[in-house]
């Protein structure tokens, strides 16, 4: 598994709406569901809960009374999740390395008669910019990416299916990035994220089908890009558009809460519009 | 697995062979007249889509490097190399990264004005049945279809960058299309050519400084054994017209079009 270390890529989101629209959608937002953003509490399970976006929401979803299944590939180092799980007795953490097919499945397994209700592949990684420049790539550094963004989601949501179907809400949320947009990257000049792009783009469709597939079982499957948030994927890159974990999860946490099979399938940037395939 | 993994480059039907023959006698021609000669490189050129490409551009008067896994085994291929000059069988499996590096430095001199990504795998449809889904092709999937030709590309860009028409084409899929989604099936090989858009998209941006246009074509559903596991239940194109309907695809590509997505009949895909 690659570090993600350089600033110059590992954007989430770098289409990520201006500083101006970013306040009015978190208002609008924050507004429409003044009452309780998490919506109905429940059961919520996330991926890649030691750092960043991943532990915000197990933080955010705790303190909204959830009972939340953090996951991260090492929890014996994991400090702040462990802080954080001390200070909720409802956090509850599980060791999952996303790209280990049989450790999702032995996670499905030890869970089994658990309903999950929200589950968020959160779980992903860049591949570094140094790693992704045409000319010099690291295709072992692109299998990790494929195997972690792509695989994942797609075997975590295989084997967690009776999970969410048995749950209340029914719903699968995968964090994606605008990164992943065909339609924004084309019209943009900077070629610095090729892999992690592809991963992306390749969720995106991924999930789709995922929807397709499951909509019978009455499981809603949506993608949320975050937005472009301050957290450890991006290294040291600091933007004025740039948002904070928190913020990112305060704004995506309405969005899952109020989405409904009518919207299954769709791409939801954190501003609550849709992104652009 | 290789019997589950049907690959692109499948078996043309016998019956385009005679119309093909005739169009053999533009090779001559253009050498003769001093002309400046176009070369193609095709990956994936013993079957399938793969061949026809390689003869309708031997037939053009192209001269032709059509690459095969196993060229030992690539009869067909091989047959036709042997009754058209213009062209050269070399071996190269894309997922041999050593084996492409080798092959451009064994090539290194040579201008190839269009680069034929083409080599490809489906993934078999059993092995992605949501419920089912046999991870173990994942990788195989990945590498093959998108890792492949984005380095056969990074190995070849100079040879592309000193031809003429400096063209990158990437065999995708309409499958291939997150827009036109319609129900669940083939997650990997679906997943797999939105990834390879979205590299060629990229790949696009970069090479634009070189003169270098990057294109995908798609050929739509085909009659070669990549279709196998659904021939007879859908209607399939035949692999003569498809692969006429992408190279005048190719033909059309300026770099104005640089990083867009056409059906075989110029339609442009939607994302």
């Amino acid at each position: 598994m690659s570090d993600v270390s350089d600033p110059a890529v590992t954007r989430r989101d770098a289409l990520a709406a201006g500083g101006a629209t970013t306040v009015l959608g978190f208002g609008f937002w924050t507004e429409a569901f003044a009452a309780d953003g998490a919506g109905a509490g429940g059961t919520v399970l996330i991926t890649g809960a030691s750092r960043g976006i991943g532990f915000e929401f197990a933080k955010q979803y705790a303190q909204a009374g959830w009972t939340v299944i953090a996951t991260a590939r090492n929890p014996a180092t994991a400090e702040p999740l462990k802080a954080l799980a001390k200070a909720h007795k409802n956090i509850r953490i599980e060791a999952l390395d996303v790209t280990d097919v049989k450790a999702v499945d032995a996670l499905a397994e030890k869970l089994k008669g658990t309903a999950i209700d929200v589950l968020i592949n959160n779980a992903g990684i860049s591949g570094g910019a140094q790693n992704q420049k045409v000319g010099t790539i690291k295709y072992e550094v692109f299998d990790d990416v494929m195997r972690t963004n792509v695989m994942g989601p797609i075997k975590i949501a295989e084997a967690f299916t009776p999970h969410v179907a048995a749950s209340t809400q029914k719903k699968i949320v995968s964090i994606s990035s605008t990164e992943g947009s065909l339609t924004g990257i084309s019209g943009r000049p900077d070629v610095n994220s090729i892999f992690y792009r592809a991963s992306k783009s390749a969720l995106n469709m991924a999930m789709i089908n995922m929807a397709k597939a499951l909509k019978d079982k009455g499981i809603i499957v949506v993608m949320l890009s975050p937005g472009l948030v301050q957290t450890d994927f991006v290294g040291d890159l600091r933007l004025p558009i740039m948002i904070s974990p928190e913020q990112s999860v305060a704004m995506t946490m309405p969005i899952i809460a109020r989405v409904t099979m009518a919207d299954t399938g769709k791409y939801f940037r954190h501003t609550g519009e849709l992104a652009a395939w | 697995m290789a019997d589950d993994v049907k690959r692109r480059e499948v078996v043309m039907a016998a019956s385009i062979i005679p119309v093909m023959l005739g169009m053999g006698v533009g090779i001559e021609g253009a050498a003769a007249q001093g002309a400046p000669a176009t070369t193609v490189l095709v990956t994936g050129a013993s079957r399938g889509i793969g061949i026809e490409f390689v003869k309708q551009y031997a037939a053009r008067g192209y001269n032709v490097i059509a690459t095969a896994r196993d060229p030992a085994k690539a009869t067909e291929l091989n047959a036709l190399a042997a009754q058209h000059k213009n062209i050269r069988v070399e071996r190269m499996d894309v997922l041999d990264h050593a084996g492409i590096d080798a092959l451009a430095a064994k090539l290194k001199g040579t201008p190839i004005d269009i680069l034929v990504n083409n080599a490809g795998i489906g993934g078999g449809g059993v092995n992605q049945n949501f419920g089912k889904i046999n991870y173990a092709v994942f990788d195989e999937v990945m590498k093959t279809n998108v890792e492949g030709p984005l380095k056969v590309s990074e190995a070849f860009v100079e040879h592309v960058a000193a031809s003429t028409q400096k063209k990158i084409m990437m065999v995708s899929s309409s499958q291939g299309s997150i827009a036109s989604v319609r129900s669940a099936s083939l997650y990997f090989y679906r997943t797999s050519k939105s990834a390879l858009n979205m590299v060629s998209v990229n790949l696009a941006k970069a090479l634009k400084e070189r003169g270098i246009i990057v294109g995908m074509v798609a050929p739509g559903a085909t009659d070669t054994d990549f279709m196998i596991e659904v021939r007879g239940r859908m209607p399939l194109g035949k692999p003569a017209e498809r692969t006429a309907g992408m190279i005048a695809q190719i033909d059309a590509f300026t770099m104005d079009k640089t990083g867009q997505f056409f059906e075989w009949t110029g339609e442009q895909i939607p994302w």
